[in-house]
């Protein structure tokens, strides 16, 4: 069963929006078409929703590559799949190296398309939930203290109790009950789960 | 006494020459005597044929005294004598040298006047006919030109004019009264043998005018002369011909040349200038010393002439004329009477016609020499077309790969809604419509291709600039996106109308912006083609393709449209040489310069279909 999801189809051909979008609607998808890119750009997406954008290379005005680089400025995070008429290496190196999720030639086989399109839905499904659940553990966090955030910090970073006192100017039990505190706050069992907590959340860089 | 006058004479006449040498200024004198009237042609024929040798002796002055007795008209031993009185008294004190005596009658006067007016004075005679000559006594120191003017010979001409001869008409004053053709009368009968004679002679003018006018098919006029109208009036020679001839129903034949002129048709005529001319060279041979009598008689003064207009009329050929016979007022053609400038102008003509004969070849060469020179421009183009159609085959395939790719995917569709158990085949029929439409596409994007690879002749049409321009610079998008460069069109608006070959013009859009983008391809970032389409006046189109590359030295401005002419590492320096052929075959202009704020611009104008 294929993941269900908003493709939105950019490209200057009439033809080929009518084509695609009859072929994706069958698959299945949701289907915006935009015949230029500054079109898109203007009804801006929702990413928050299962998406991707499939977009021709060669198209009047903004180009596809360009309208890539505008969208990774606004911080989109939709996956892009250039389609175009002829594929160029400079161009190809260009969009992937950009993050594009796949480059495709005209003419597609269905298969391929509906492939790289079930790709992009796929990893825009992974960097939502990632998204989401940084979210929850962000929440979390801002449940403890300064001194269970002081204590949390230096746990993760493999510091003993005793160590940790000495550094605070405490005593061992008050440090085992912060420690014990953030475990609990931050729903956590082992030191190794806190440890990715931690990671996820940018505190070992 | 007489005979020592003569002796002394003689021993002058000899001594002559001597004294002529010896003194130039001591004149000579002629007596010319006329037995005729000296009022026609005739007379002041053989008077100007007299007076041409006399004056055309240089060193000698030659007196001539002229008489005219009218001697046809005139007659009797009274009247005669009366003359003889006249001119022995007119004479008196003015010594002869030599007397020339002008027809039959007038000779037979002066012999036999010469011994008491002139002894011994040597005479010519002239128009005297042999069988006159034969009866005449004979006498010293006499000598002359003798005719040759026989009925036979007349009725010789009458039968040339007349080939079916049966019969003469003989007109003329009475025999005994004709001066030149008396002795005829006696010529008749062996002259006329075999042809029936009618006999006018002697006749009264109108009974004459009235018998002409009636006379048989088959007969000729033989005429001699008429001087009066039989009743007391006498006419000059020539007026009465003229009133026989104006009634006349056959061909006359004539004896004297002026008559050709006044209706004769023709025959053996005196010619007076000619008589005179030989009566006077035989003066002169005497007047220069020679004896008279030791000069023979010498023949002349006839010849067959005949007048072109009366043997038109009787339809007389020139090849029956008598042997040596020379024909009068023959119509001059055209060319005859203007043949210098008739030969002038056809030299022109002929020069004319070479040098525009020489020219047509030239021109004939010029064409040839255009013809296959645009040819090899095509050919050129052609090859330069494959070159370019390699170099934008990212753009062929991105045009041909757009039909194709919804084709693909429409199709696909179609089977899926086909193979589900509830097809939906409105839809079906949608996507076909589309596949349809879309093959089509396609299929004029080959065609096009096709078109601009063809190696077609150069073809002119009226075509719009602004849309060759469009599509080329459509063509161009892909190719342009790929290596990074924004091009941009600005067209005027409304149509170009222009007259052109659109594969070639669109080859030439190419070209510049192909080389636009190759100029640079050095530069890492902003590279840009600007075309424009501009009305330059009423009368032309200018088109400019501009660029943001380092532009062209200086010194090579000049040298671009060259062939051969690169700065490209791979570069083969035809397109812009092509790109000029092209131009200047459109009768346009095309020239590059540098822009002030830097890169190159090539421009190139058409003039504007009429």
């Amino acid at each position: 069963m294929r993941l269900p999801g908003h493709v939105h189809v950019v490209d200057d051909d009439a033809s080929f929006r009518t084509a695609i979008e009859r072929r994706l609607k069958l698959a299945g998808y949701q289907v915006a078409t935009y015949p230029s890119a500054q079109q898109l750009l203007d009804s801006l997406p929702d990413d928050s929703e299962p998406g991707c954008i499939l977009l021709d290379v060669h198209i009047p005005g903004l180009s596809g590559p360009e309208l890539q680089g505008r969208l990774n400025e606004l911080g989109l995070t939709l996956p892009i799949v250039f389609l175009t008429g002829h594929a160029d290496t400079p161009t190809t190196v260009r969009t992937i190296k950009a993050g594009a999720e796949d480059f495709l030639t005209k003419p597609v086989e269905s298969e391929q398309l509906l492939g790289a399109i079930e790709r992009a839905l796929a990893r825009h499904a992974t960097v939502r939930d990632e998204r989401s659940r940084l979210g929850e553990v962000r929440a979390l966090a801002a449940e403890l203290t300064p001194r269970e955030r002081q204590v949390f910090g230096l746990v993760v970073r493999g510091k003993l109790n005793k160590q940790i006192a000495h550094d605070l100017g405490t005593t061992e039990r008050t440090i085992k009950a912060h420690r014990h505190q953030v475990m609990e706050k931050m729903k956590t069992r082992s030191l190794a789960e806190l440890v990715t907590l931690a990671e996820r959340l940018g505190m070992l860089d | 006494m007489v005979r020592i006058c003569g002796w002394i004479i003689g021993l002058l006449a000899l001594l002559a020459p001597i004294c002529v040498s010896a003194q130039p200024a001591r004149p000579h004198s002629i007596l010319v005597l006329d037995q005729s009237d000296l009022r026609g042609p005739f007379h002041y024929q053989l008077w100007s044929g007299l007076r041409g040798v006399l004056d055309a002796r240089a060193g000698v002055r030659v007196t001539i005294y002229g008489e005219n007795l009218d001697l046809p008209r005139f007659g009797g031993a009274a009247y005669t004598e009366s003359l003889k009185r006249h001119l022995k008294e007119k004479y008196r004190d003015r010594p002869i040298d030599v007397i020339v005596a002008i027809g039959r009658g007038m000779l037979e006067h002066t012999l036999s006047w010469r011994a008491e007016l002139w002894p011994d004075t040597p005479v010519v005679f002239a128009m005297l006919d042999e069988s006159d000559l034969a009866k005449l006594e004979r006498q010293t120191e006499v000598t002359g030109v003798i005719l040759d003017n026989s009925l036979a010979r007349a009725i010789k001409a009458a039968r040339a004019v007349v080939p079916d001869l049966d019969t003469v008409a003989l007109v003329g004053d009475a025999w005994e009264r004709q001066a030149l053709f008396s002795h005829w009368s006696e010529e008749i009968p062996v002259a006329t043998s075999g042809l029936n004679v009618i006999d006018i002679i002697g006749q009264k003018m109108s009974d004459i005018r009235k018998r002409v006018a009636e006379l048989p098919e088959r007969s000729a006029i033989i005429y001699t002369g008429v001087f009066s109208d039989g009743e007391g009036t006498f006419y000059p020679a020539a007026t009465a011909f003229g009133l026989i001839a104006e009634t006349a129903n056959r061909p006359i034949v004539v004896g004297a040349e002026p008559l050709l002129a006044m209706g004769g048709i023709g025959g053996y005529v005196l010619l007076a200038t000619e008589i005179g001319t030989e009566a006077a060279k035989i003066a002169l041979r005497i007047l220069n010393g020679e004896r008279a009598g030791d000069i023979p008689p010498v023949s002349g003064g006839v010849k067959p002439l005949f007048s072109w207009p009366q043997m038109q009329r009787w339809n007389v050929s020139e090849s029956s004329l008598p042997e040596g016979s020379e024909i009068r007022f023959r119509d001059q053609t055209f060319l005859e009477r203007y043949r210098w400038q008739s030969m002038a102008v056809v030299a022109a003509l002929l020069l004319q016609a070479g040098l525009i004969t020489f020219l047509l070849h030239e021109r004939h060469l010029r064409r040839d020499a255009e013809v296959e020179s645009r040819n090899r421009m095509s050919e050129l183009a052609h090859v330069n077309r494959n070159a370019t159609a390699g170099e934008l085959s990212s753009s062929i395939a991105h045009e041909l790969n757009q039909p194709l790719g919804s084709i693909l995917t429409n199709a696909e569709t179609a089977e899926l809604i086909l193979k589900s158990e509830n097809p939906d085949l409105k839809e079906v029929r949608e996507i076909l419509a589309d596949i349809k439409r879309d093959d089509q596409r396609a299929g004029e994007v080959i065609r096009r291709l096709r078109a601009f690879l063809k190696r077609t002749p150069f073809e002119t049409r009226e075509i719009d600039l602004n849309e060759i321009m469009n599509e080329a610079f459509k063509f161009l998008s892909v190719q342009a996106s790929g290596r990074n460069v924004a091009l941009y069109l600005q067209t005027a608006p409304g149509e170009l109308r222009i007259n052109g070959d659109p594969i070639q013009l669109q080859q030439v859009i190419l070209n510049l912006v192909v080389n636009s983008m190759d100029a640079m391809s050095t530069i890492p970032y902003g590279r840009t083609v600007i075309g424009r389409t501009e009305l330059n006046g009423g009368s032309a189109v200018e088109i400019s393709i501009s660029d943001s590359g380092p532009g062209i030295p200086s010194d090579k401005l000049s040298q671009v449209f060259d062939p051969f002419f690169t700065t490209k590492d791979q570069g083969m320096g035809i397109g812009l040489s092509i790109a000029r052929s092209i131009i200047l075959a459109h009768k346009g202009n095309i020239w590059a310069e540098n822009q002030t704020g830097g890169g190159a611009t090539f421009h190139f104008t058409l003039p504007l279909a009429a």
